[in-house]
């Protein structure tokens, strides 16, 4: 086998097959994610609420999907499950087992966001006669969406990268398309370096995103100002600062996940 | 025991907009509250003054069911106020229906507790838009009146970070009265302002006062009670210690801890 081919590699460059992939990628890591924060937003105000039973189903949702490896949980879902009569095909699957598995890390940035909005917010709304959800839509989760917005950032751009485990249950993303492929051409390399170059592309554009929306939504907290972004945090929030530290550990554990 | 009076707020001049009979409250195993009983008539501004951890501030938040009684009952317009009796028993209401009994009781906080992600207009249409479900035209017109009315009508795309302490307790109180409530809780609304801000925050009270509003006010202001109050309560260790009308409560105090505590507040 001869050294490093441009040729074939400027082929892969533009090759439809690892385009189809890598669109792949991006459809199923949206819908996971959408997904994921509504899972995430009922996992969180159940894990709040005062009701030890909701407590207690959120707490051991959590517990489970955060303790074992995802790779697990995919070949459970997608092999395991066809023994006792559960059938999913590998779209299923994969948004199945993505979905639960990510709603459970998000569910952990929403609610430190949610405990990052002071009691005073909660009170001032209720003192004018809105209801939970209400308040929740109208007064709390905006601003905790500004503490949240780069937690989930960071995790989207996790997700993109993590939905390539979902190979090992022949989900057709890129990773896959790009093993497909080196089955029928032999070039590791070179089909290797032109998926990993799609995700760094596919994470840039992501970035630009996520820049504009933390701007959206720094942007009705900051006076005309050109202050820090920390330091436009509301003046009244005493604990704006545990939420940040509960943030970055959590920021920690998808590192290690 | 008087029967609660089923009638729409404010048609009946003569019913109390509060009673409060026998109320208790613990935090754990501290008793916050050890039987309070007062009423509130129509257009009265009632000024509750006392030591901190008195409990004036919780018994304002049972008021409006911000916090919850362990014992006694609330009625506010003849409502009994987060319950509901069955067979002589309190039965918590639902979250939906306490939210529903708190539109006629504004309250205004000692952090003003403003939105920082909505302008002023929004902080004061906030109310009306998605509790009352008014149209936003109308809710926006009744905003800019009540801007008028606490002499803030320049400020109305403002955000909360970008007023002074005492605009944005302006923009509270305005907030509160968008929601037509028949009565206006007040929990220390000056503490927090700087001396300078203190005025325009009081005038604006002193107005509500004229207009007939009904107000409890837990404040250290003895001019605002002396220009203002109906009536003065003393609490003390989770009591009322003494009422009076101001000017006999200043000139005659009968009990001998208001006596220690207004020496200590009257220079």
């Amino acid at each position: 086998m001869p050294g490093w081919d441009w040729n074939a590699f400027g082929r892969y460059l533009i090759s439809g097959y690892l385009l189809e992939g890598a669109w792949t990628t991006i459809w199923l890591s949206v819908v996971v994610m959408v997904l994921g924060l509504l899972l995430g937003l009922v996992a969180a105000i159940m894990n709040m609420s005062k009701s030890p039973v909701l407590q207690g189903i959120a707490k051991f949702y959590l517990w489970i999907m955060r303790g074992t490896p995802l790779l697990v949980q995919l070949i459970i879902i997608y092999t395991g499950l066809p023994q006792i009569g559960i059938r999913l095909n590998v779209v299923q699957s994969a948004l199945l087992g993505l979905s639960l598995n990510e709603g459970a890390y998000l569910s952990e940035i929403i609610r430190a966001g949610i405990l990052s909005v002071p009691k005073g917010q909660f009170d001032a709304a209720r003192a004018l006669g809105m209801d939970s959800s209400t308040l929740m839509r109208v007064i709390v989760l905006p601003q905790a969406a500004r503490v949240m917005i780069p937690p989930l950032g960071n995790n989207f751009n996790g997700l993109l990268k993590t939905t390539s485990i979902t190979s090992v249950i022949s989900m057709e993303e890129l990773l896959r398309r790009g093993q497909m492929l080196i089955q029928v051409e032999f070039r590791v390399l070179e089909i290797f370096v032109v998926a990993a170059l799609y995700y760094l592309v596919m994470i840039t554009l992501w970035g630009m995103v996520q820049r504009r929306l933390e701007a959206h939504y720094g942007r009705s907290v900051a006076p005309a100002t050109t202050t820090e972004r920390r330091s436009t945090v509301a003046p009244d929030s005493g604990n704006g600062e545990g939420a940040a530290t509960a943030v970055e550990r959590r920021e920690m554990e998808h590192d290690l996940r | 025991m008087r029967e609660p009076v089923k009638q729409t707020p404010g048609t009946d001049p003569t019913q109390p907009v509060v009673e409060a009979e026998d109320v208790h409250k613990y935090f754990g195993s501290l008793h916050v509250l050890r039987g309070v009983g007062m009423e509130v008539q129509r257009g009265e501004v009632i000024v509750l003054i006392g030591p901190s951890g008195s409990g004036k501030s919780t018994l304002l938040r049972c008021l409006n069911h911000l916090e919850k009684l362990d014992r006694g009952r609330i009625l506010v317009n003849g409502h009994p106020m987060g319950y509901r009796e069955v067979n002589g028993r309190r039965v918590e209401l639902r979250e939906r229906e306490v939210a529903k009994q708190r539109r006629d009781v504004g309250m205004v906080f000692q952090q003003f507790n403003l939105f920082p992600h909505l302008t002023a207009l929004e902080n004061i249409t906030a109310g009306p838009i998605h509790v009352l479900q008014r149209k936003k035209e109308e809710a926006e017109a009744q905003a800019r009146q009540l801007l008028e009315m606490v002499g803030l009508p320049f400020k109305a795309h403002a955000y909360p970070a970008q007023l002074s302490g005492g605009q944005q307790q302006r923009i509270a109180i305005a907030r509160a009265l968008a929601m037509n409530p028949t009565l206006m809780l007040f929990d220390e609304p000056t503490s927090a302002l700087d001396p300078e801000m203190i005025t325009e925050v009081l005038d604006v009270m002193l107005k509500l006062s004229d207009q007939g509003m009904t107000m409890i006010v837990v404040t250290h202001e003895m001019g605002f009670a002396k220009a203002a109050a109906d009536r003065i309560i003393f609490m003390d260790e989770g009591r009322l210690v003494e009422e009076a009308p101001a000017t006999q409560f200043f000139a005659n105090p009968r009990h001998e801890r208001t006596r220690q505590f207004l020496s200590k507040i009257l220079h």
